[in-house]
């Protein structure tokens, strides 16, 4: 009780007052949010939002249950909250309270309904204005419930298995708003979670499988539209009002609404529990600019996912090590080839190539020059038997770096000197590799490959001399 | 959130900023950032009889003088100095209040003057009371002054002086 934060009658008037210019007491203007930051957990479906000060964690998690029996094929999200009493003195421990229920309400009923349940809502007021064309919300006459989430991909058997998704909401720090914060955390956590893959065989069909994610890649959940929270606060006469309240602001606030958008324009649902009554002219025009401040939003998340989503993949690929070289070197190739044109010519020659290639660069000893490139290829061609999946029966090192080409451009007698050609061929792509992969180095193939050209280092050192004239000659050729 | 790790430990002859959260019959309940609630006797004001026993609600903000405190009992507060006479205590009416740390609170008051409000002071009008318990008063004929004071006031929390006036250069600079 003693520890509380309470407001002076001080600063009720002065937040009052200042709103009659328009200023916020952070600085920020009437219909400005506060700098919203998203950043994800190691693990799927962890997602953690900072609204200015507003801290707030969501967590995706899924387990395979029973459905309903009125909706024997569709898959169940609900959402939890917990108020923890590290944001806020006033929250209690224990069982959640009105704040917390209604929170997990309001964004259950955002992911959940439909825009056609709000439809009713919107015509009333609409009509009473007759201003049909200010408002761009769509009529989604025909469709069936679309919701933020499909619920339908979740089933597994019908009747018998289905997906129950389940959104745990922490608050961590309360810095006012927490719906719209809230809602932020469970649409990025939602976006960024993987459900297991999972089969249905057996004799009778019915059996379920599911897969450990290191076999199978998990799957995305299937969300339509990320519906927006955007809570406006009310001061004065129900006449001034704010986006993005602070702490201090809800404190004195009259009342607040919350309405929830996407980006198309669909109301998703309006929340406005007591407080001052408002004009319908205000609601709409809060609506208004609801939409925008949502399509921002929205924008926002989707690039934060994207990113996230890429720099996991990237993440993922680069376990392996022969995919690595594929991964690392086909830029590099695709470079040479827009070069060298008439490599492409050459594709027929391309398996011949590769094992030449690998056998010069066996007896190419020049261990500092030799570029990882070369050095991941023999890495990778040594491990060819053993690599998993499709990737690894291709070598991109055929097409790209067409020996052919080369020996037709460069050597007059290709029958005549049969070992040479093989050194000088590997040369050139080493001159060319050199410079652009020396900053993706893979030390540890580099360091494997290295031991082993060491010990052939004395059978080479007059070919190690000859590449040196050779590449000059080349690079001048270039040039 | 509000910060409220900012505690304030109550000592004698401390000036502080308090909110009136109750009324008794004999005292005020304020609240100074401490442990425990204080008590401001009704009769602690200059001139204070039974009669003109002032009337403040919940939410006013009082600038007074600590006069007892120890870990047992709640402190005593006192709107009067030790002669009796008012010097600027009491309630302190319109104007913006925030909280801040009990260092910056200090530093706020060090004298000579510091060079944030020094600079704040060459450029805006205002006038500023600031409790040792971490409580600042602002208060300016127009709100954007006051914003613009508090939010340097807020900033500067871990800031070095050199640093402060700098920060205060560019937010003057940025707004004229």
């Amino acid at each position: 009780m003693d520890q509380r934060w309470r407001p002076t009658v001080n600063e009720r008037e002065f937040i009052e007052q200042a709103l009659q210019s328009d200023l916020r007491v952070d600085g920020r203007r009437p219909f400005d949010f506060r700098k919203l930051t998203i950043s994800f957990g190691r693990e799927d479906g962890s997602a953690e939002v900072l609204l200015g000060e507003t801290c707030v964690m969501g967590y995706v998690t899924a387990q395979l249950v029973p459905p309903y029996k009125d909706r024997p094929n569709e898959g169940t999200l609900a959402i939890f909250t917990e108020f923890s009493p590290m944001a806020d003195p006033a929250f209690e421990p224990g069982r959640p309270g009105e704040a917390a229920i209604e929170l997990g309400r309001v964004i259950d009923r955002g992911l959940r309904w439909s825009p056609d349940g709000c439809l009713a809502v919107v015509f009333l007021f609409v009509r009473e204005l007759e201003v049909w064309s200010l408002i761009r919300i769509h009529f989604w006459s025909v469709r069936r419930e679309s919701r933020a989430v499909d619920m339908e991909s979740l089933c597994v058997v019908a009747g018998k298995h289905v997906w129950a998704v389940r959104v745990d909401l922490h608050i961590l720090d309360n810095g006012g708003n927490l719906t719209d914060a809230a809602n932020i955390a469970a649409l990025a956590a939602l976006s960024t979670f993987r459900r297991p893959e999972c089969t249905v065989g057996g004799d009778d069909g019915q059996q379920v499988t599911v897969h450990d994610p290191e076999v199978m890649d998990p799957l995305p959940l299937t969300i339509h539209h990320l519906p927006i929270a955007v809570t406006f606060a009310y001061f004065g006469d129900g006449n001034i009002m704010v986006i993005d309240p602070t702490y201090k602001e809800e404190a004195v606030m009259g009342g607040r609404m919350t309405a929830t958008i996407n980006s198309n324009g669909d109301v998703c649902a309006i929340q406005k529990a007591g407080g001052e009554g408002v004009m319908s002219s205000v609601i709409m025009q809060c609506l208004r600019i609801a939409s925008v401040k949502a399509a921002d939003i929205t924008s926002k998340i989707k690039t934060k996912v994207d990113k996230y989503t890429t720099e996991k993949a990237l993440q993922k690929v680069k376990r392996t090590p022969a995919i690595v070289a594929k991964e690392v070197n086909v830029p590099d190739v695709t470079m040479k080839e827009s070069t060298h044109s008439a490599m492409e010519n050459q594709t027929s020659k391309a398996p011949n190539d590769g094992q030449q290639i690998s056998e010069g660069d066996e007896n190419h000893q020049n261990t500092k020059m030799i570029s990882t490139l070369t050095a991941d290829r023999t890495v990778k061609h040594k491990q060819t038997p053993t690599s998993v999946g499709g990737p690894s029966n291709w070598d991109p090192y055929s097409k790209g770096v067409s020996l052919s080409s080369l020996r037709i451009s460069r050597l007059p007698d290709p029958p005549a000197v049969a070992n040479d050609e093989k050194h000088e061929d590997a040369e050139p792509m080493l001159t060319e590799s050199n410079p652009e992969v020396k900053s993706v180095s893979n030390s540890g193939s580099a360091g494997e490959s290295d031991e082993v050209k060491e010990s052939r280092s004395p059978e080479s050192l007059v070919d190690a001399v000859k590449p040196k004239h050779k590449r000059k000659k080349k690079q001048h050729g270039k040039s | 959130m509000l910060v409220f790790f900012w505690q304030y430990v109550p000592s004698v002859e401390d000036t502080v900023l308090g909110i009136v959260v109750d009324t008794k019959p004999d005292n005020f309940l304020v609240d100074i950032k401490g442990p425990n609630l204080a008590f401001l006797p009704v009769l602690s004001f200059e001139g204070g009889t039974r009669r003109n026993i002032p009337k403040f609600e919940i939410g006013t903000l009082i600038y007074a003088r600590v006069v007892k405190a120890n870990s047992i009992m709640n402190p005593e507060l006192s709107c009067m100095d030790a002669s009796g006479k008012a010097a600027e205590f009491g309630q302190l009416k319109s104007g913006y209040t925030f909280e801040t740390s009990t260092g910056l609170a200090r530093m706020l008051l060090s004298s000579p003057t510091c060079p944030l409000l020094e600079a704040l002071g060459k450029k805006l009008s205002f006038e500023i009371a600031v409790g040792l318990n971490g409580r600042v008063w602002v208060n300016a004929p127009s709100p954007s002054n006051v914003i613009v004071v508090s939010s340097a006031i807020k900033e500067s929390e871990s800031y070095s002086r050199l640093q402060q006036k700098s920060m205060v250069e560019k937010l003057l600079a940025k707004l004229s």
